[in-house]
């Protein structure tokens, strides 16, 4: 009885396929990962109050000037939380991104009645810098879980210009 | 043997009921991607309103004579002598004038902005030598039939400017989603993640996936797919590279260093990345794609096909969404660290498709190998039994060329180089003729054998 020589192509197809097996699960850790650090059904109603961002007088600790959305790279800036208007029993935090996501300020965490006497959350310029880098920095006052972040209750976002 | 001359071999099998669903499909997918282009461009601009968007909106002309300019191109060395010199000048000057075009609206609108003309000029020659020398790398690859420049080099242009354009507008829309819903943090850099994975790796994948439908002449097995692939990867990684050079240097020039900024970007992107990153991805659809040209059946080749993407989306993925998890230490020891992250995350990668790239040489030198001695024992006289081992190995191949070059010059070089590549052709053909993965009529075959024939009197008897 002749048999039919073996093609070595579905050799390679096979590898392919076991490959293949391998990305599905790399994409599904992914998306595990994802829900996670965004579980579903985290929505408590409750939102803080972001009055603004100011100009920052780190000598005296004080905002001065408007509400701004744009910034120079030489100024120095800070956002002033309300933490009065979030219930007591929960645990939140303010911190500030930089355009690269590295952590550049912050507040917290704590309940609101610990956190009140921290309403300015500056930006600190990172060591070594003389200045802000440029880019769009983003402010997010956070709700947690367990040490977690899992809702962000304000946010604002403003341009470090060029 | 066919006594039949042919100024060039027959294009289409006129019987043929794959060519033109091939060529349909094709057809859709350039008219997909064309309306994606236009409706990227114009949402960009109504929305967005950025420097990128407007780049996006003026560059949509650019865009599209180079588009047209590589097609007519292409398409021309199918044509008979006559025809073809009138369309690779008409393909020459759209593409002459689809690249001034795009560079003058990538260097005012984009880069300008940022960090000048000057910056992004010498940023862009910093990055042509690495990338050309990764073509040069790619290309080399395929040890039997190498892939001809003008695809290699129409496939990079494919990744550097098309594929770039193509994602602007959805990762720009996605990202400017997942930075007003998420929590920042592991959640949102798993979202740009998925988006940068699934955007630009279909935005890539389109050119292989033209090519394969296309120019399937060209285009036989798992080897030309990985070609194929990787240069595609290589001009996405090119503009990729000056885009991050000159943001970096634009961001960091302030502070004093922002040349070394860029030329950090410049070592991760065109040293240590260059095979890596975007190469190794894009790599992998055209493993599949090249493995799905010779499965027989639907189901496995759409399997292949799919399997190709999912894996470049899921390499892709991995890199942008858990690279923060390997901190780097500011200190000399993290220029160690940048080394070990790129061959610890991306090193499995390139290892899967190297595997699959020696794979296929392998089985394609096999393939190869049978057909040289079926031709030598069929006794048409255009491959001869002592020829064979010859034929089989590149380095004998290799020595052959020498030893005419030392006996008649370059001229005796490049006459054995182009009888060995067209017997090389023949045994393709006949290749995949046996295993009835072809659609071009016996006549092209016999096209080839007159073609060695004639190659063959003009190479002196060594």
């Amino acid at each position: 009885m002749s048999v039919a020589p073996y093609d070595q192509i579905l050799t390679l197809y096979r590898t392919l396929l076991v490959f293949a097996t391998v990305a599905v699960v790399i994409l599904s850790i992914g998306l595990v990962e994802f829900v996670y650090f965004e579980p579903p059904g985290q929505t408590t109603g409750a939102t803080a109050h972001i009055v603004g961002v100011f100009a920052y007088d780190p000598a005296t600790g004080t905002t001065r000037g408007p509400d701004r959305t744009t910034f120079a790279r030489t100024d120095q800036f800070a956002a002033v939380v309300d933490w009065s208007q979030l219930p007591r029993d929960i645990v939140v935090d303010a911190r500030w991104f930089n355009s690269f996501g590295s952590i550049v300020g912050r507040a917290g965490p704590g309940t609101p009645a610990e956190l009140g006497p921290q309403s300015t959350v500056p930006v600190i310029v990172p060591p070594g810098l003389h200045h802000s880098l440029p880019g769009h920095y983003e402010f997010v006052v956070e709700r947690l879980t367990d040490g977690r972040p899992v809702e962000v209750l304000a946010r604002r976002i403003v341009l470090v210009e060029r | 043997m066919s006594t039949h001359t042919y100024t060039t071999p027959p294009a289409a099998n006129p019987h043929s009921k794959l060519r033109p669903g091939r060529y349909w499909i094709a057809a859709v997918v350039a008219g997909v991607v064309v309306l994606t282009l236009i409706a990227s461009s114009l949402l960009n601009y109504v929305y967005l309103d950025s420097i990128p968007g407007r780049a996006s909106l003026y560059g949509l002309l650019a865009v599209a004579l180079i588009a047209l300019g590589t097609f007519i191109g292409v398409r021309a060395f199918t044509r008979d002598r006559a025809s073809r010199r009138k369309h690779l000048i008409r393909a020459g000057v759209l593409l002459g004038f689809g690249v001034l075009l795009w560079l003058l609206v990538i260097d005012v609108f984009v880069f300008t902005q940022s960090a000048g003309p000057t910056v992004a000029g010498i940023c862009a020659l910093a990055c042509l030598p690495t990338t050309a020398f990764g073509l040069l790398v790619v290309r080399r690859m395929d040890r039997n039939e190498k892939e001809p420049w003008r695809l290699v080099l129409v496939a990079a242009a494919w990744g550097a400017i098309v594929a770039t354009s193509l994602v602007i507008w959805g990762e720009s829309l996605w990202d400017a989603t997942a930075q007003h819903t998420l929590v920042p943090g592991p959640g949102l850099d798993a979202s740009t993640a998925f988006s940068a994975g699934l955007l630009e790796e279909l935005a890539k994948g389109v050119a292989v996936v033209l090519l394969f439908l296309v120019m399937r002449d060209d285009f036989d097995d798992v080897v030309d797919g990985i070609v194929y692939g990787a240069a595609v990867g290589l001009g996405f990684n090119f503009l990729e590279s000056v885009a991050y050079m000159t943001n970096l240097y634009s961001i960091f020039e302030p502070e004093g260093f922002g040349w070394a900024a860029a030329g950090f970007q410049w070592y991760g992107r065109q040293v240590l990345g260059l095979f890596f990153g975007h190469a190794t991805y894009t790599a992998f659809i055209g493993a599949g794609l090249g493995v799905a040209r010779q499965l027989p059946h639907p189901r496995q080749k759409a399997l292949a096909i799919l399997s190709g993407f999912l894996i470049a989306i899921a390499g892709h993925f991995a890199w942008d969404a858990w690279i923060t998890f390997f901190p780097i230490d500011p200190g000399v020891l993290g220029l160690l660290e940048i080394h070990l992250r790129t061959l610890i995350m991306t090193g499995p990668f390139t290892a899967a498709v190297v595997a699959l790239l020696l794979f296929g040489i392998r089985y394609e030198a096999i393939g190869l190998v049978d057909q040289f001695r079926k031709e030598a024992a069929s006794g048409s006289g255009t491959i001869l039994m002592d020829e064979v081992p010859v034929l089989a190995s590149p380095w004998q191949r290799l020595k052959q060329r020498l030893r005419a070059f030392r006996r008649g010059g370059l001229r005796a070089y490049f006459q054995v180089a182009r009888l060995q590549s067209a017997q090389l052709d023949l045994a393709m053909e006949r290749w995949h003729r046996e295993r009835k993965e072809i659609d071009t009529p016996l006549e092209a075959e016999d096209a080839l054998r007159q073609r060695v024939l004639e190659l063959r009197h003009l190479v002196p008897a060594s």
